[in-house]
């Protein structure tokens, strides 16, 4: 085989690699992220229930860990996601924020809603499904 | 400010963008759009249009882009593979050359298969240099959209072999000196020296290499040397080197 035919080997076999293994990367990294926020999401809302309400530090504190933790896994998933469709996720988490200082319960517990609504349904809208691919 | 960083934004993802479709041309082949098949011309436009999202759309990674970009060039080395080991594969994806013309005349029935009028056959004929359908014994449209034609007898061109006349070898010139400077690399190559150079711009009344537009040197020694804002010159060089007139 000449040094052409075997860069050209070599090169599809690189590209089949980075294919599969940046499709891995993705669903691992999204899994991962959305699993993660969930688990604050749910966490907030059991000690809001415990607590009697939104306006308490353990919240306040829960919030913030999800905020952090958001924006860490924000910038690694730009690098594969699409910045517009992850946006409304952080968005909420910063009104959760917003409505602890206003003290507005409703729309706390609406804003948390949203947020587990996008986490839980993120498969059906951006996952490698039947009627995403159609 | 923010505008300013999305402006860099774009200027580094379209030169990402940009090393990347190069590098999968380069992969790909140097076929020239007038020689792809069917199949490779659409990759072409896809390939295109798709590099432009993530270059111009910062919200979308630049990974969005390249990796269809990945997903189509695989594709492409796979159809590929297959239609080199499978000519009934080949034919369905690229088609099989049609004969056009025949010696009985035009074929309509294969010209309306290929959604070609007459006129459209008259202009690739007059593109090949035939201006009569009296003159051509076949045409065949090939796969990649070009018309072949086969002259009749009395119509080919004369070659050498038809006149039966003894000439020498067709020889490739060597680029010697490509404007104003001497390409050393091909001094190796047509097995002369700079002193070589040196005589022939002696005779042919040059002073510096940097007058030289263009010299040739062929196998046979025949040198062509044009100045520049000059006519050119031809010389005779011996294999030794030596000028001749």
């Amino acid at each position: 085989m000449t040094k052409y035919g075997w860069f050209k080997l070599v090169s599809i076999f690189l590209i089949l690699a980075v294919l599969i293994g940046l499709c891995v990367l993705e669903d691992r990294l999204v899994v991962l992220s959305l699993d993660e926020v969930k688990r604050f999401c749910y966490e907030i809302e059991t000690v809001a229930e415990e607590n009697g309400g939104i306006v308490n530090g353990e919240v306040a504190s829960l919030v913030d860990n999800l905020e952090y933790s958001w924006r860490e896994h924000e910038s690694a998933l730009c690098f594969m996601v699409n910045h517009k469709s992850i946006e409304q996720l952080g968005v909420e988490i910063v009104r959760l924020k917003t409505y602890i200082d206003e003290e507005e319960p409703i729309e706390f517990f609406t804003s948390l809603e949203i947020i587990k609504h996008y986490v839980e349904n993120f498969q059906h809208f951006m996952g490698a499904s039947f009627h995403n691919i159609l | 400010m923010t505008y300013n960083i999305d402006m860099f934004t774009i200027v580094v993802r379209a030169i990402i963008i940009y090393l990347v479709v190069l590098f999968l041309y380069r992969l790909m082949g140097k076929r020239q759009l007038g020689q792809m098949q069917p199949f490779e011309l659409v990759l072409t436009l896809i390939i295109a249009d798709l590099a432009t999202i993530p270059m111009a759309e910062v919200s979308v990674p630049v990974l969005h882009g390249i990796i269809p970009l990945l997903t189509l060039v695989l594709l492409h080395f796979i159809l590929t593979f297959l239609s080199s080991i499978s000519n009934k594969f080949a034919t369905f994806l690229s088609g099989k050359p049609v004969i056009v013309i025949n010696p009985e005349g035009l074929d309509y029935k294969a010209l309306k298969n290929l959604n070609l009028s007459v006129d459209d056959v008259f202009e690739a004929i007059r593109g090949c240099g035939f201006f009569s359908i009296e003159q051509i014994q076949y045409a065949i449209m090939e796969t990649n959209g070009k018309m072949s034609v086969l002259p009749k007898s009395q119509f080919a061109p004369v070659t050498v072999q038809d006149m039966k006349l003894k000439i020498d070898k067709s020889v490739i010139p060597i680029n010697i000196i490509n404007e104003g400077k001497i390409v050393k690399d091909n001094l190796d190559v047509a097995k002369i020296d700079e002193n070589v150079v040196k005589d022939v711009l002696q005779k042919a009344n040059v002073k510096k290499v940097k007058d030289v537009l263009i010299m040739t040197i062929d196998k046979n020694g025949m040198v062509y040397l044009q100045k520049f804002g000059e006519k050119y010159q031809t010389l005779q060089v011996s294999p030794l080197g030596q000028v001749q007139e």
